[in-house]
């Protein structure tokens, strides 16, 4: 397979992955401003999904809208949803042929919903969970006819490998916000009730429910999110996965540039999996860092020995 | 006429050849057809009509135009109503292309290399080398089996006299064959039975043709050389058919930075590492090809590319430099070359042309402009064009002006008032000017043409320009067996 047309596809996979994760953690931070009765912030969220200066973000903070419209409809923030579909949409467009055609109508839509009118009057004036369930919708059509339509070859390998990839990225950086808003005091926080929303931005909290039987602790939350394998969002899965379809590469590859990741991820899952952090927050703080670390290195590593960028 | 109500308002033009019309009947060709569509009602042909345009949406035969950054999918107009060409005429349009294809190669070799044409005065050494298309890089460049235009799409029109006419002689990268290929398969779509009914000549073996060709230029001794379509991209207009020839040759399509040259030889970057290429089938214009001996500021080639060309590495069809042999000056010496080097007669007639940098014909054409079509000799699409009849006093004006300064660029043909065919508009059949592009493959084994080609046709009223960026649309195109 030409190198160009993985990188594409494997970005068009990022870029999708994002747009989803993102849409559903925008969809909880939402629901639980106007659940709570103290000033909701979103400055933590801004910091990570926004290019604003810090002045500029302080003054939006408390205005959902605002934050709302700059994260999912502004074209001028580079991190946000719309920007994530068209980016998503140009990487697809370039690689038609390797991809399916019910694959590429399913984006070319998301991208024209993403685009009506009522979408964006709904985020500013009318009320955003309409227009975030739309898109949540389409996102999940988008999984489906991914999962149901493409061809098990190289490119679905890409695909998901770009897939987990910025999926465990996106619960590293959920996590992190989290801890930011606690400043990391665990044991301050340890049975806050807002751990839950976390929850909720994962999908995950229903497992976590029938997992530790209604029990919210900050070690069970973080435990749920980091190891549960039984859970798609969490780290270990999320890595493991990336790591599965890595090894579907093997024959498509030349010896070195497999070893090389393979020794990357495979240390990655082992540093993940072997680990014990959640109740040591300077530990947990170190551990996100440094798998995110890796997580970027293997991107790089794709570049270097997948995707002719050396 | 009156006979057939779906024809009850075509009205013909004494001055104008029409292709299903002559003396007043239906001619005999066209009557199959007609028969087969005129107890339609006029709602069943609005959806057949329809139903193309959606075809041709939900099959993604498309061109994008790009707006702020963000592409928008368009179709390119066309026409329910075919072209239809009998087997006596089409084997004189394919003789005649067979003809002229052969002397503009063996122009292309002598040009690049002896240049005998210009010794014996047979064309006006000046001419070749103010041309822009001259490549002095091509001169002493040996290219495979001495071929330089593998694919060539040469323009006809007719005349109201009924004699096919070349309009010009694509020979850099000429487009539009995908539309003569999905043309077809909508039209099976359409008219079911009718194609077979008809006995209509197939021209779905275009692809293996080229590919077969392809092949057959690998220097390698390798049964499986590695062949590639290279593209400017997916914003080159003609993307689509960049894809669907890639898709039906089952070839790789790559993009200038797709490939790298290592040591003179081509590769392609694959997720398995380097893969060498043997054959580039470009559909990227000379100047773009290679940044360190054409234009630099371009990344749409590959650096390094003329000198893997150069040394025999790599094959690259069309060859580079054809243009001097397409330029609209030089075409005015085709016949003269066919001449020269074949010692025959043109089988197919240039339209007569005047050169601009000459200056009693630069007199003649001022005095009688409006009758005149004035064109720029290195422009193609329609563009810098001035037709006298239809042009305002201050355009011609402007060329005047621009043909004083710079006369060797322009070039001035009687207007010639091309062929009608019916199509089908706002509910009735209605007139319209159309041209004829047939493809031809020349190949080590000689020369092919697929029965049939692209039909453009006008689709504004009285318009002579069939370009799609000015306007015009395509038919399916009909050959006839015997």
């Amino acid at each position: 397979m030409l190198s160009r047309v993985a990188e594409s596809i494997f970005w068009m996979a990022r870029y999708m992955e994002r747009t989803n994760r993102m849409l559903r953690m925008l969809h909880t931070k939402y629901m639980s401003s106007q659940d709570e009765v103290v000033d909701f912030n979103w400055y933590s969220v801004l910091q990570t999904y926004s290019n604003k200066s810090e002045g500029e973000m302080r003054q939006i903070q408390n205005n959902s809208f605002l934050v709302l419209e700059h994260l999912l409809v502004d074209r001028d923030n580079p991190y946000s949803v719309i920007n994530n579909i068209t980016n998503a949409r140009e990487n697809a467009r370039s690689v038609q042929d390797h991809i399916t055609k019910e694959v590429w109508l399913c984006l070319n839509e998301f991208y024209h919903l993403i685009r009506e009118e009522h979408i964006r009057n709904n985020i500013v004036n009318g009320d955003p969970v309409t227009s975030l369930d739309a898109l949540i919708r389409h996102g999940m059509l988008y999984n489906g006819t991914v999962d149901i339509t493409m061809a098990r070859e190289e490119g679905f390998s890409f695909l998901n490998i770009g897939k987990f990839l910025s999926r465990a990225i996106f619960t590293i950086d959920l996590l992190t916000i989290k801890l930011k808003e606690y400043n990391y005091e665990l044991t301050k926080h340890a049975e806050d009730p807002t751990w839950r929303f976390l929850l909720y931005s994962l999908s995950g909290y229903e497992l976590y429910l029938k997992t530790n039987r209604g029990n919210l602790h900050s070690k069970l939350v973080i435990n749920h999110v980091l190891y549960n394998t039984e859970f798609p969002h969490s780290l270990l899965y999320a890595v493991e996965r990336l790591k599965r379809y890595f090894e579907r590469l093997k024959t498509e590859s030349s010896s070195e540039s497999y070893q090389q990741i393979e020794f990357l991820i495979g240390r990655c899952y082992n540093n993940i999996k072997y680990s014990n952090v959640s109740e040591n927050s300077e530990l947990l703080k170190q551990f996100l860092l440094q798998t995110r670390a890796d997580l970027f290195d293997t991107a790089n590593l794709f570049n270097k020995y997948y995707f002719g960028k050396s | 006429m009156e006979d057939h109500a779906i024809l009850a308002n075509y009205t013909e033009n004494p001055e104008v050849w029409d292709e299903m019309f002559g003396n007043g009947k239906i001619r005999e060709h066209y009557e199959n057809f007609v028969s087969a569509i005129e107890n339609l009602t006029p709602e069943e042909i609005t959806r057949k009509d329809e139903q193309a345009k959606k075809l041709f949406m939900s099959q993604g035969v498309t061109f994008t135009v790009y707006n702020s950054g963000e592409g928008i999918e368009k179709i390119f107009p066309f026409d329910v109503v075919p072209r239809i060409i009998i087997p006596s005429e089409w084997n004189h349009i394919a003789n005649g292309i067979k003809q002229r294809l052969k002397a503009l190669n063996i122009f292309l070799k002598d040009i690049y290399h002896q240049q005998f044409i210009l010794k014996d005065g047979i064309i006006p050494a000046k001419l070749i080398y103010s041309c822009p298309n001259f490549l002095r890089e091509m001169v002493n460049v040996d290219v495979p089996f001495d071929i330089y235009t593998h694919i060539s799409g040469v323009d006809l029109i007719r005349d109201s006299d009924g004699q096919f006419y070349v309009l010009e002689d694509n020979l850099r990268t000429p487009s539009g064959v995908s539309y003569m290929l999905e043309n077809r398969s909508i039209t099976y779509r359409i008219f079911p039975d009718l194609i077979p009914k008809n006995n209509v000549l197939p021209v779905k073996d275009y692809p293996d043709h080229l590919l077969k060709n392809l092949m057959s230029l690998s220097d390698r001794q390798n049964s499986n050389p590695t062949i590639v379509l290279l593209t400017p991209g997916m914003f080159n207009s003609a993307y689509f058919e960049h894809t669907t020839l890639a898709r039906l040759m089952g070839i790789e399509l790559v993009e200038g930075p797709d490939l790298v040259v290592e040591n003179h030889h081509v590769y392609m970057k694959t997720t398995k590492g380097l893969e060498k290429v043997d054959v580039i089938y470009r559909r990227v214009d000379d100047d773009f090809i290679d940044p360190l001996v054409f234009r630099p500021d371009s990344m749409l080639g590959v650096p390094g590319l003329y000198w893997a060309y150069r040394k025999g590495n790599v094959a690259i069809v069309n060859a580079m430099g054809n243009g001097v042999a397409d330029d609209k000056a030089v075409y005015s010496y085709v016949p003269d070359m066919i001449r020269y080097y074949l010692n025959e007669e043109p089988i197919l007639k240039n339209v007569p042309t005047y050169q601009l940098a000459d200056p009693d014909n630069r007199k003649m054409v001022f005095e009688k402009m409006n009758k005149m079509v004035i064109k720029k000799t290195n422009e193609s699409g329609g563009y810098g064009m001035l037709i006298g009849n239809a042009a305002t006093e201050k355009e011609m004006e402007t060329f005047k002006k621009a043909i004083t300064e710079d006369p060797r660029s322009y070039i001035a043909q009687p207007i010639i008032n091309l062929s009608s065919s019916p199509c089908y508009i706002n509910g009735e059949l209605q007139p319209r000017r159309v041209d004829l592009r047939p493809y031809a493959l020349y190949g080590p084994e000689g020369i092919e043409i697929v029965p049939g080609g692209l039909t453009r046709v006008a689709l504004r009223e009285g318009s002579l320009v069939v370009n799609s960026s000015q306007g015009g649309g395509s038919k399916d195109t009909w050959v006839l067996g015997s």
